[in-house]
């Protein structure tokens, strides 16, 4: 499967970069992550328990991080394994300056499914994918101005980010307006459980360096 | 292991109690702890039809409800339709009309099938497809179910 | 005699099912049963590098963790069920057939690496989690066409490469008939994945009883006596000391034959490992992993025809997928080979088939079996050829019929029974002219069909032909026995499925006998009532098994008539049986009833003569000289909306001849639900794997089969040509429904789009793909 997408960060470069190396603000923006622990210089090994809907499972994942340029882009491979199936994947991470300030984050990856969470069906990842993709990084964007605006004013700004079950309330009303809403899908969650981790792991690993 | 919770339920008019685990399926408990193996169970999750108990009167998916949710209810499985001496009017016309061949997915027929009867008792062709088509068959093509059904509502009427 | 063959007979098995009381795999109950869960593979090529189980052990209530290592010696791979065709020179062979439990590697997702065995099979479920198996990936052979390449990985890496099986058939002269022919069409053709999907998932209960030394199996199996011989064998067991059971089944369609699955072999042998009773029951996602599939094969056809539309020659090379490994042999491409001549006199043929390993799940025959691949290509390529030459497309299907007077037909080529293929009779242009005159053929193309295209609607008309090579050997057999009730017991190897065969069966003797169908108890597939025979399958119940319980019900009518004679102190020839009673037909009060008569014929006191049996019983077994070919045409009219590219079938016409016809009613339902599976194959069903081998459709919520609102009425007719091979006449009728609907529906989807020119060549479509060729077909404009 292809994972491929872009967005818009509302503040500078250098500031994205330090965001997503922060394994705590990460943490918090895809909740459920159990423990983060560096093995090597490159590589990180996490846990995160997810629970959405009527899914719930741990997953194990292994993060190389390679081709590095700071602040601008760097190569993830993931592995990850979970009692629902699991997931290997590449991916490439951009992080281009705008004039306006802004950051714009392009990211591209290949990733492989498999068990259980490749059967429940190709389409309804795409559907979920999009809108987890986008739930984590308006999350990020928002401790992002939290940031941005306590550098200005040189005081702390208090953010809070979305509990496990605000999250995936927003996902589920994504996904229930997507295309399947009249399908015979039960397992949505699973799709969604999927997702999560490959946007979640993707994330700690960058954050961790 | 979990903790066991008691779950009273009335099933084919007969009264049970029993401890079960909260993650037990209702379809699970009927089969295999009260031992009533005509609901049968193909999918697991809801498509196929075939566990379809009536619950309160209502047609449900057993594979997709807990024992526990149960507690307090009423309900109909197959064996509580007829009995091989007397079928009830809907079995007859199954049998007359050739409306089964493996009979896997006929008791969730026949009880997705009663109640509506009762709300549409000169349903036509249409009518009847639409209200069988949460319930999936293999071998007979629905042609005949579709006809046995038709005459229920006849034999039904009189 | 009361005639009961060929009447509409409400069936003796329908109360116990209608009421709950029809026992299946799944409710069979023994004290102290454990229940079982399978660890599967989620790769579907992988090493396998360790496994741990002591967490799954450690969990109470778990009894058992069995891993390859755990069987030791006992660990070895299945049988083959089907080996090569010794007949064809030539011919390459590799069998490599499934393991119990992966050792070293995995070659497909879903296959079995260990077995749990605990109190209930939600703790079992809940232990399959606790194992941690180490799969280290490997690249995964899953393109059929790129599986033979020299850089694609291995699948079985003793092997050369991913060849299975490579078989060359033919018959005169192909490349002179191509060099004399006026047109050679010639085509891409593939056909893809589907599943058998039954209803009820496989299952197995096995109690092995030390003191009796005995185990019984219930099994979900076509084939209850092939699988007791090989568990038999498999566990250092007499025959005798084993007894399978096929209680009723919830379908099964092929994938639940003789297969020796890794479970049916390990619940056994668990059992007995373990002393105590052990179920498992496959669940809906195991089955579309762990159950065999069929169709896919990539074809390259050419067919060579004279202006007038005379098929001169076809040739065919094409690829089947065998999946990861291939016990059941050639069944499916051999079928395909003897049925991409269809129901034409096609004197030059050349057909290279080529086997496949891939890491998919094993295929094996499904309803059909190889037929509707066959019958596509021969169809489609006629089809064609019909536009470019402007024939109509029933017109050219008449000219190129065998004709009657040249049956028996001999094809040249040898048949999935490795025995020359001879279609024994046939009448066909009488079953075309019907199905045409049913659904309107002329008045439709006439005015019709060009009235519905000027009202800008997309309305089109198809109609197909095909055969089906039914009733193969090697034989079935029979037991008849009149007990003291004066009621009828009857016992057959045959497994039933849902066929009827309690009924059909039963009037074969109820007529022979004079009884009423409800005296006739019959128990099919259980071992220890008859244990002689090979299993339901390639529509063979009604012509083998029905035979041979014609031939022995034969045999006891004689001795009946016999004791009578001399009881009644009347010749034989003046007596009749009616009602249960043996009566001479001039004084019908002198008589005496069938228990009457059985209880003489196994006295308490007094000899039994030599030179006789006791009791009024008789075994008889039937094996056909060769298969009996059924033939029929399927026509409709669809209408395909331009929006959703969803299709409403209009009309659906099916005339069928099976030869004699045992019962009208059970042969039009076996109609019905072919049709219906044909309809799945068609439009709705398509098994969709990754490019690493990974099914992203496993479950009935995305895996479409036909409900009620996409399967249209269907309206039968019938022609009756008896096969002369059988007393009975009969053919088999079990997988027609389903072999020419894709055919069809491609000839109607074209024809409703005629407007658009497309050409179909592939299936299973789905509204989605019919899209997607329709704007390929805009671009190219």
């Amino acid at each position: 499967m292809k994972l491929e997408g872009e967005y818009t960060f509302d503040g500078p470069q250098a500031e994205v970069w330090k965001l997503i190396r922060d394994p705590e603000v990460l943490s918090t923006a895809l909740p459920g992550t159990q423990s983060l622990e560096q093995v090597s210089e490159n590589e990180y090994q996490g846990d995160m328990n997810l629970r959405i809907g009527p899914v719930a499972g741990v997953f194990s994942g292994k993060i190389i991080v390679s081709d590095e340029v700071p602040p601008e882009s760097c190569r993830l491979t993931v592995e990850g394994k979970g009692k629902p199936g699991f997931v290997n994947g590449t991916g490439d991470v951009q992080l281009i300056a705008q004039d306006d300030g802004k950051t714009l984050m392009k990211y591209a990856g290949e990733v492989q499914i498999g068990g259980r969470l490749a059967s429940v069906g190709q389409r309804l990842i795409d559907t979920a994918s999009k809108s987890i993709i986008s739930q984590g990084l308006d999350t990020l964007n928002r401790a992002l101005q939290a940031r941005v605006a306590a550098q200005v004013t040189g005081k702390e700004v208090e953010y809070t980010p979305p509990s496990e079950s605000e999250f995936a309330a927003s996902v589920a009303k994504d996904m229930a307006a997507g295309a399947f809403s009249a399908s015979r899908m039960v397992w949505i969650g699973i799709a969604i459980l999927i997702i999560v981790l490959i946007v979640v792991l993707v994330f700690i690993s960058r954050g961790g360096n | 292991m979990s903790d066991l919770h008691d779950v009273a339920v009335t099933v084919n008019g007969k009264k049970y109690h029993h401890a079960v685990e909260p993650r037990l399926l209702l379809s699970d408990f009927l089969r295999h702890d009260l031992r009533l193996t005509g609901t049968h169970v193909g999918c697991e999750h809801g498509v196929c039809g075939a566990c379809t108990v009536l619950f309160d009167g209502q047609p449900v998916r057993s594979c997709l409800m807990f024992a526990i949710q149960a507690n307090g209810h009423e309900i109909i499985t197959v064996e509580g339709l007829g009995t091989r001496e007397k079928l009830h009017p809907l079995q007859e016309a199954f049998w007359e009309a050739h409306g089964l061949q493996c009979g896997f997915c006929t008791p969730g027929i026949l009880l997705t099938v009663v109640p509506f009867l009762e709300s549409h008792p000169d349903p036509d062709e249409n009518e009847i497809r639409q209200a069988i088509s949460g319930n999936l068959c293999r071998c007979t093509g629905y042609q005949n179910i579709v006809d046995a059904i038709k005459l229920a509502s006849e034999k039904m009427k009189t | 005699m009361t005639k009961l063959i060929g009447q509409r007979i409400k069936r003796n098995e329908d109360p116990r099912l209608l009421t709950g009381q029809a026992l299946f795999v799944d409710d069979v109950n023994i004290p102290g049963m454990l229940h079982a869960a399978f660890l599967r593979s989620d790769y579907a090529h992988a090493y396998l590098r360790s496994i741990e189980v002591s967490a799954a052990l450690n969990r109470p209530g778990v009894v058992a963790v069995i891993t390859a290592q755990d069987m030791g010696d006992e660990w070895q791979p299945g049988p083959p069920l089907v080996s090569p065709p010794p007949t064809v020179k030539g011919v390459i062979f590799n069998s490599r057939t499934q393991v119990p439990l992966a050792r070293d590697k995995v070659r497909h997702v879903g296959e079995p690496i260990a077995l749990v065995i605990a109190e209930n099979r939600y703790i079992a479920e809940d232990a399959v989690e606790d194992i941690d198996v180490d799969l280290d990936p490997i690249e995964a052979v899953v393109d059929l066409e790129t599986a033979l390449d020299r850089s694609a990985p291995l699948v079985h890496a003793d092997l050369d490469s991913n060849l299975a099986a490579h078989l060359v058939q033919h018959r005169g002269d192909y490349a002179a008939a191509r060099s004399e022919a006026d047109l050679v069409i010639k085509r891409k053709i593939v056909i893809d994945r589907g599943a058998a999907a039954a209803m009820e998932n496989r299952g197995i209960v096995a109690d092995w009883d030390a003191k009796s030394e005995h185990l019984t199996v219930w099994d979900t199996t076509q084939a209850p006596i092939p699988i007791r011989n090989g568990l038999a064998q498999r566990l250092g067991l007499s025959v005798g000391q084993v007894r399978v059971i096929a209680p009723f089944m919830g379908g099964g369609f092929g994938p639940k034959m003789m297969m020796f699955y890794p479970e049916e072999l390990l619940i056994p042998w668990v059992s007995m490992k373990l002393g105590r009773p052990v179920k498992w029951i496959e669940d809906r996602r195991e089955n579309f992993y762990a159950t065999t599939q069929e169709r896919v094969q990539v074809h390259e056809a050419e067919m060579a025809l004279n202006k007038h539309g005379r098929v001169l020659g076809v040739s065919h090379n094409f690829l089947h997928d065998s999946g990861a490994y291939d016990p059941y042999g050639l069944t499916i491409p051999l079928n395909t080979q003897s049925h991409v001549l269809g129901a034409y006199d096609i004197p030059n043929y050349y057909s290279d088939l080529k086997v496949v390993f891939t890491n998919k799940t094993l295929t094996t025959p499904i309803r059909g079996a190889g037929r509707p691949q066959g019958i596509f290509v021969v169809e489609r390529l006629l089809d064609i050829a019909a536009k470019e030459l402007g024939i109509d497309p029933v017109e050219i299907r008449m000219r190129n019929f065998i004709p009657p007077e040249a049956f028996p037909y001999e094809r040249e080529i040898i048949d999935q029974a490795f025995a020359p293929l001879i279609l024994d009779s046939g009448n066909y242009k009488p079953v075309l002219e019907k199905a045409a005159a049913m659904i309107g053929y002329e008045r439709f193309v006439r005015d019709e069909g060009p009235r519905l295209r000027a009202e800008g609607r997309h309305v089109g008309i198809g109609i197909v032909t095909f055969i089906e090579t039914t009733g193969v050997g090697p034989y079935e057999g029979a037991r008849v026995t009149v007990e003291a009730s004066g009621k009828i017991r009857v016992a057959t190897g045959v497994g039933t499925q849902g066929q009827g065969h309690f009924t059909s069966f039963a009037q074969i003797v109820a007529e022979q006998l004079g009884v009423g169908i409800e005296d006739v108890h019959l128990v099919t597939g259980d071992t220890s009532d008859f244990h002689w025979g090979t299993g339901t399958f390639a529509s063979r119940g009604a012509v083998v098994a029905g035979n041979a319980i014609y031939a022995s019900t034969q045999v006891v009518r004689e001795k009946i008539l016999k004791l009578a004679s001399k009881v009644l102190e009347a010749p034989e020839e003046e007596l009749e049986i009616e009602a249960g009673q043996v009566r001479v037909a001039d004084i019908p009060s002198l008589s005496i009833s069938l228990g009457e008569l059985a209880l003489l014929a196994n006295p308490l006191r007094g000899a039994v003569q030599p030179g006789t049996e006791p009791g009024l019983e008789a075994t008889a077994y039937f094996g056909p000289q060769y298969g009996a070919a059924a033939f029929g045409v399927h026509a409709m009219i669809l209408e395909v909306d331009p929006e959703t590219m969803m299709v409403e079938i209009k009309r659906y016409v099916v005339v069928e001849d099976c030869g004699t016809i045992l019962n009208p009613m059970i042969l039009e339902g076996q109609i019905h639900g072919g049709v219906a599976m044909g309809i799945g194959n068609a439009y709705f069903e398509k098994l969709i794997y990754d490019e690493n081998g990974q099914l992203l459709n496993a479950s009935l919520a995305d895996y479409l089969i036909p409900s009620a609102g996409e399967v249209p009425r269907i309206e039968v007719g019938h022609e009756e040509t008896r096969s002369p091979l059988n007393p009975l006449g009969t053919k088999g009728a079990g997988e027609a429904g389903t072999i020419p609907v894709p055919a069809l529906f491609a000839q109607a989807l074209e024809n409703a789009l005629a407007d658009l020119d497309i050409e179909i060549l592939e299936m299973p479509l789905s509204p989605n793909r019919l899209f997607e060729i329709l704007q390929k077909k805009e671009k190219e404009k």
